[in-house]
């Protein structure tokens, strides 16, 4: 019998396991289908439709929950097509709002299918994301535990140890026939003080101490001034993974000098009003999205009117993010056009990738951008020893100078650093 | 042909005074106080261990709870709507014009930052003067109104006009004279404003007068040829040019434009096909020209119109009487000599004559027709028309003020109440003027009088354009939008005059369109990239002479007379403050002169041995009378080379109401100015009294001394055609020794390196203001300047040297202060900046390694990594390297200059401000380098020669410095290092400086050592 109840008890741990693997599956795949979704329904449908409320077009989560995917298919990529066949519940729909509806003749069944899913769930909640916490740079709490592991286990190897060689050394006394006192019955208290007073395990105590707080301080102090993850709450909440990510924006669009300038350039908000000043991303009160608004009281635009008045003009303060301190120079387009090549192939970007994403990190994926890169002078340095810019000799720039210094490196990497690009005043005048 | 001579920069150089010697023992005015704590006291403590390891657990635990702070937030704030022509980080440049002449403004993000040179102004503009250089500063000063004035009361322009309008119909009904008071108006269209006004307002007269008037040489011209002009000097075309007292490389009419035209005659590429002009200097006073001339000589301003009677007999064989100078043998036998060689050089030559007086000018013209100078040399056919200001004019509007005839006076870019000669009977008569309107930017002393100051914007805020030569026209365009409430004169005249165009750019825009540039075929956008206009010149024409000279001869001999009294007190124009008009810019105030080297005051230049006559030490403050009574209290300063019997004190200075920076700095000498025969005379006498007073001058000219080392070169012309590399030393090279054999450093890439021409440097330090502005070097103030704290990272060093040709040069420092005359001194200008030494001494004593050698042979300095030691300073053989004393940038004591957000907005943001306790010196300006090799990177194109321009080289109208790549044969630079006059400083102690000099040639020969034998 107990053999047989053992022999239920595992096809019933077997039937659980491959139970819950096939709903994790099932699970994996709709949430690739609400990922895709998502992403589709950010670049497609957003700039009409929130998921709660009316907007320039209803509210989607309940629609999509109420309707049937028959029907909804062929409206979403071609509405006009399906009124026009007759359609009565297309006709009903269209009587929603007077402007029609954008039809998306190129997505396929699956793709719409994936923008239903996403739209009857909508967003997980949202992970409260701190500052400094996003990206994990230094020492990592992994390591520091291990330490204390390794510590604390040799402490308990020489604690044993310790009663070994007390264990053998009685033994050969006993054996001598030197009779020793039991010390079983010393208590606890005069245990511990036996253990100050033991000269050996003092200092060990006290190494241990010095290292591991001699460690903190060290990691503490090389941090210092070192800003990576910092992740400062913006004016507005400009969402780079929306524009940059999902919408596809080219970075150069906003960032106009990074190609030209020693600055990036924030962009001024008339390059935000090309878009905007349609994209409104009204809630279902038709109120404009308020981080839109934004831009607008900047301005002093009015959308009903669309007019401007400078009287009410106020320049958006940005926060800014990666803050070189004033005495290094440092300029984008040395990089970005310059360099790019040596760049992309130092940080291993793949080629669909913008050049900045070198330094910047996924931008991409930001919803609020953060520093990436440690911005330290090591990290300067570092990359300007490493990059190869052999690539450079065709150039008529450098055609003399790498010319030149391949006379005395011959056949090795040309970096930065050889040209000079680790010399003081190359970044600090 | 190594030559012993002697040269110092200062008489307490030279004499070797105790507090020389002690200042010179220490690279830094003020010693560590090591005295005080290895004395006893400090010793005999009984725990200084303790203290010390106290301060310094306190000093490490302070420092580290202050590094512990937050990092601040800063903020990003982008434009608005972005104007399309601009880039965050790209400078933008815009066309302008400053005093006439045409100039490069560039900006970044909006605001003016730099004036640098128009390429398209060609010959008319080849550098620029250290006024412009400085003017930049003008525009973020915070001494200026904001709002325009009504009565003292801030006020809006809407009731500013109808408080002028009211009061000038007022006027017109009582038919009383409106005068508009403006000093030389060159601008074509402002005329035109005026005109139009007076067409609204009959009775309106303009009034052109100017502090510095040239009205003696346009009257001269209009006796002599029927031509009220002033000629067009061509000093490029003169092989000989014989000066009496005209500072034509400095402040005479032009004196950028001339520095370029002389240097072309004179400077290495000149030399290089064995040619070069000659320069005799008669003067006074020390000027910049005199110390560039091959002979100077001292001349008493009464002599000096005996001296040009003397020359004219000598030329003509006429025999004016007057002729002759008993007291002055040496100037005696120079005229002769100078005669002589006019005569030889007919056609080739010229003589000008920095005088006022209408008799002299007369009798200039006399002599230049006598050797044809017109057609050549002087050209009355294209005439300049930066002055037309007329003495008697504004003698006369003073004189109606006074009756009470004038009922508005209008005052456009003049400011009489500080430089009108009789200022007590000008303010007098301006009490009697019911509508007093003064367009200034700022309460200065003019405006304290008037009702209404209609403030107007810096010239880098206002449209405009300036006529400077028949048929050269250059246009002002703003580069930024009036920072205050400030609006144009010329548009505030258009509104008061109901015109029907009021907007003063749709003005010039017409008057151009209309005038300027259909004869040119040009375009107004055209003419908003290029900024100048130029019709080819005309021919220019010789002119005959018919006056009768006896007149002529009469008048000069009687003012000569009149100045053979006490002392002959000049009044002269200095270099950095001119007029006075820039007073309040902090720049200007602590250029040193290139002639005294004082800065942020102004003095009584006398002769050493005058002074010694006298009983006078250096500064001691003497109070001078002069004959018109007005009495200032000013301090004596030992000027080598004064004439015997004269003394120098420069105008400018003395403002009382120019802001901050200028108020009080100085003492006002416009009052010693005189009104005789029509113009205003620049000398008078005076008698001079001790006050028992002592106040230094903050005076550079011996900070940062070179202990006697032989560190200028020079040859005479002769010796210069016979061997090419006579005196500079290069027969014999010491024997070198190198400590790094094995492990040589090489500038593979490129080798930037500098030569500069001695022969073409005048010393009139444009470099210096233009390294100043584009380097953010702070102005530190008198009292920093006192303590030899100046920053400037460019110095001219102005050394004087003696010739007794009887005896030869003079070698001994103890011969030359037993010298009883130190009339007879010659100068040499020495720009003395980093020299990017390839074995730099700074380098290896730096104990951070904050100062390190880069591949391309350059010195760099981090800042962020300079721990303060002054090591380096200490060890530089130049003395080029600065120290930060102080946060000049933020500090109260600084708030007069730099510290404030406003001025700071003059800032280069290429360059990192330096903060306390960090050293400083000439980068190369790293920042254009690496600009210019940026360009090229992003070009994809090889590096050029001439694409890198350094801030003084740009400045230099003489085209002094060269800058370049040596690795490039090709560059220009690598051609002037390659020429046998090139020698470098200090070059026996192997250092391998990086800056090259070529020697200075002096057009001195055999006959002209006969003058001073």
């Amino acid at each position: 019998m107990r053999n047989i109840s053992f022999g239920l008890k595992k096809l019933r741990k077997a039937t659980l396991v491959v139970a819950a693997l096939s709903f994790l599956t099932v699970n994996v795949s709709k949430a690739q289908d609400v990922v895709e979704g998502r992403t589709l329904f950010k670049s497609k449908c957003a700039s009409c439709h929130a998921l709660d409320h009316d907007g320039t077009g209803p509210a989607l989560k309940p629609k999509m929950n109420e309707l049937e995917e028959s029907f909804l298919i062929p409206w979403i990529r071609n509405n006009v097509e399906l009124r026009a066949s007759g359609n009565k519940q297309a006709i009903e729909a269209a009587k929603f709002s007077p402007s029609e509806m954008t039809a998306f003749p190129t997505l396929t069944d699956d793709q719409i299918k994936s923008i239903i899913a996403y739209a009857k769930v909508g967003d997980p909640p949202k992970e409260v994301v701190s500052g400094g916490t996003v990206v994990d740079e230094g020492v990592s709490g992994l390591s520091i535990a291990g330490v204390i592991a390794i510590i604390v286990l040799s402490i308990v190897v020489l604690v044993v140890l310790g009663r070994a060689v007390k264990m053998l050394e009685r033994l050969i006394l006993e054996k001598q026939g030197i009779v020793v006192n039991e010390e079983d019955n010393v208590s606890l208290v005069t245990g511990v003080k036996g253990l100050f007073k033991n000269k050996k395990f003092v200092f060990f105590t006290v190494l241990c101490l010095v290292i591991v707080l001699g460690s903190f301080g060290w990691m503490g102090m090389w941090e210092t001034g070192v800003h990576t993850g910092y992740q400062p709450t913006q004016p507005i909440k400009f969402s780079h993974e929306l524009h940059a990510g999902i919408n596809q924006i080219d970075c150069q669009y906003c960032h106009t000098g990074a190609f030209k300038s020693k600055n990036s350039t924030i962009p001024s908000l008339n390059v935000c009003m090309n878009c905007h000043k349609n994209v409104q991303a009204r809630t279902d009160d038709g109120l404009i999205s308020p981080e839109i608004q934004k831009i607008y009281n900047a301005l002093g635009y009015n959308p009903d009117t669309q007019t401007y008045d400078k009287t009410k003009e106020k320049p958006i303060e940005w926060v800014r993010v990666h803050n070189l301190p004033d005495f290094a120079y440092f300029n984008h387009s040395q990089h970005v056009v310059v360099g790019e090549e040596a760049i992309r192939k130092e940080a291993g970007l793949s080629p669909n990738d913008p050049v900045c994403f070198a330094c910047h990190g996924p931008v991409n994926t930001m919803e609020e951008v953060y520093q990436y890169s440690p911005l330290t002078m090591k990290w300067c340095i570092n990359c300007h020893k490493d990059a190869d810019i052999s690539n450079k000799k065709s150039d008529a720039f450098y055609a003399n100078v790498i010319a030149a210094h391949e006379k005395i490196k011959k056949g090795e990497k040309i970096t930065p650093a050889l040209l000079g690009g680790l010399e003081c005043g190359k970044c600090h005048y | 042909m190594e030559s012993n001579k002697k040269y110092w920069k200062g008489l307490e150089e030279l004499n070797k005074t105790p507090e020389f010697v002690e200042n010179n023992k220490s690279e830094f005015a003020e010693p560590l106080p090591i005295e005080d704590v290895l004395s006893e006291a400090g010793l005999s403590t009984v725990t200084p261990r303790r203290d010390f390891l106290k301060a310094l657990g306190f000093g490490l635990g302070a420092v580290t709870l202050a590094a512990c702070q937050k990092a601040p937030v800063h903020k990003s704030i982008p434009y608005l709507v972005r104007p399309e022509e601009v880039t965050p980080g790209i400078p933008n440049y815009y066309v302008s014009s400053f005093k006439g002449n045409s100039v490069m403004v560039k900006t970044v993000v909006g605001r003016p930052i730099k004036i640098e040179v128009n390429p398209n102004a060609g010959l008319y503009s080849r550098g620029t003067d250290a006024q412009a250089q400085a003017s930049v500063l003008d525009l973020y000063d915070v001494s200026k109104l904001k709002n325009p004035l009504l009565k003292k009361d801030e006020t809006t322009w809407a009731d500013l006009d109808k408080f002028v309008k009211g009061e000038l119909n007022k006027v017109q009904a009582s038919g009383k004279q409106i005068r508009v008071v403006a000093s030389s108006l060159n601008s074509p269209s402002a005329k035109a404003v005026v005109t139009e006004f007076t067409a609204k307002y009959p009775t309106t007269k303009l009034v052109q007068y100017d502090p510095i008037s040239y009205t003696g040489i346009i009257k001269a011209n209009e006796n002599s040829f029927g031509k009220a002009v002033l000629p067009k000097y061509n000093f490029d075309k003169a092989d000989l040019i014989v000066s009496f007292a005209a500072d034509f490389l400095g402040t005479w009419i032009s004196g950028e434009e001339f520095t370029a035209q002389y240097t072309s005659n004179r400077d290495y590429k000149s030399l290089e096909k064995k040619k070069m002009s000659r320069h005799f200097q008669f003067e006074a006073g020390m000027s910049l020209t005199g110390t560039n001339a091959d002979t100077r000589i001292a001349l008493k301003l009464s002599e000096e119109g005996p001296a040009l009677i003397a020359l004219y007999n000598a030329i003509t064989g006429a025999s004016l009487p007057g002729a002759g100078l008993p007291d002055n043998a040496t100037a005696d036998k120079a005229l002769k000599l100078v005669a002589k060689e006019l005569l030889q050089n007919k056609g080739k030559a010229v003589v000008v004559a920095g005088s006022n007086d209408v008799s002299v000018q007369t009798l200039v013209n006399a002599i230049n027709v006598a050797i044809g100078s017109y057609g050549t040399t002087i050209d009355l056919d294209n005439p300049c028309k930066r002055y037309e200001g007329n003495d008697a004019e504004f003698a006369l509007l003073v004189d109606e003020m006074n009756k009470g005839e004038v009922g508005a006076v209008f005052f456009l870019n003049s400011n009489p109440a500080y430089d009108a000669i009789n200022a007590k009977a000008f303010t007098e008569g301006l009490a009697k003027v019911a509508l007093k309107v003064s367009f200034s930017d700022r309460e200065d002393e003019t405006a304290d009088l008037s009702d209404v100051v209609a403030i107007t914007p810096n010239y880098l805020e206002a449209w405009g354009d300036a006529n400077t030569y028949e048929g050269f026209y250059s246009i002002v365009q703003p580069t930024i939008n009036p920072v205050f409430n400030s609006r144009q004169a010329e548009q505030s005249l258009l509104t008061w005059a109901d015109a029907p165009v009021q907007d003063y750019y749709q003005y010039v825009r017409n008057y151009w369109e209309k005038n300027i540039l259909p004869a040119a075929g040009k375009t107004w956008n055209d003419v908003l990239q290029t900024g100048v206009v130029a019709s080819a010149p005309k021919a220019a024409g010789s002119y005959g002479f018919s006056l009768s000279l006896d007149a002529v001869a009469a008048a000069i001999i009687a003012s000569s007379k009149a100045l053979k009294k006490d002392i002959e007190l000049q009044i002269f124009e200095s270099i950095p403050m001119r007029d006075g008009k820039q007073a309040n810019n902090a720049f200007l105030q602590e250029f040193p002169c290139p002639v005294t080297k004082v800065t942020w005051d102004n003095y009584i230049a006398l002769n050493p041995r005058q002074a010694e006559k006298l009983g006078y030490k250096e500064f001691d403050v003497v109070s001078i009378k002069a004959e018109n009574g007005y009495t200032v209290d000013l301090p004596v300063l030992f000027q080598p080379g004064q004439a015997m019997g004269t003394a120098s004190v420069a105008l400018g200075y003395g403002r009382t109401k120019a802001g901050k920076a200028g108020n009080n700095v100085g003492k006002n000498a416009f009052p010693f100015v005189t009104y005789t025969n029509g113009t205003l005379k620049y000398a008078t006498t005076a008698t001079l009294t001790g006050t028992g007073r002592w106040e230094e001058l903050a005076q550079t000219q011996t900070h940062y001394s070179f202990e006697g080392r032989n560190i200028v070169r020079e040859a005479s012309f002769k010796d210069f055609l016979k061997d090419p590399a006579a005196g500079s030393g290069n027969h014999h090279k010491h024997k070198v020794y190198d400590l790094w054999t094995t492990d040589k450093h090489e500038m593979l890439g490129n080798n930037w390196v500098m030569a500069i021409d001695l022969n073409a440097c005048t010393g009139c330090g444009s470099c210096i203001v233009a390294c100043n502005v584009e380097n953010n070097i702070p102005v530190v103030g008198k009292d920093e300047v006192r303590r030899r704290r100046e920053m400037h990272w460019l110095r001219i060093d102005r050394y004087y040297s003696f010739n007794d040709e009887q005896h030869g040069a003079v070698t001994e420092e103890k011969e030359i202060a037993h010298l009883d005359n130190l009339e007879n001194v010659s100068v040499v200008h020495q720009p003395m900046l980093c020299q990017h030494c390839d074995h730099a001494p700074c380098e290896t004593v730096c104990p951070v390694l904050a100062t390190v050698h880069s591949s391309d042979g350059l010195n760099h300095m981090a800042y962020n990594r300079c721990v303060g030691t002054r090591y380096c300073a200490n060890n530089c053989p130049y003395k080029v390297r600065r120290f930060n004393w102080f946060n000049y940038w933020n500090d109260s004591r600084f708030d007069n200059y730099l510290n404030n957000e406003f001025t700071q907005l003059v800032l280069n943001p290429d360059v990192t401000t330096r903060s306390r306790g960090v050293m400083e010196k000439c980068s190369m300006c790293i920042q254009r380098i690496q600009a210019g090799k940026l360009t090229a990177k992003i070009e994809k194109r090889a590096l050029k020669d001439g694409d890198i321009k350094m801030a003084c080289q740009q400045a230099c109208s003489a085209n002094a410095i060269i800058f370049g790549d040596k690795n490039d044969p090709n560059s220009e630079v690598s051609k002037a290092l390659r020429s046998e006059r090139t020698y470098y400083v200090l070059e026996e102690i192997n250092v391998e400086p990086g800056i090259g000099y070529m020697t200075k040639i002096r057009n001195i020969d055999s006959t002209t050592k006969e003058v001073h034998a």
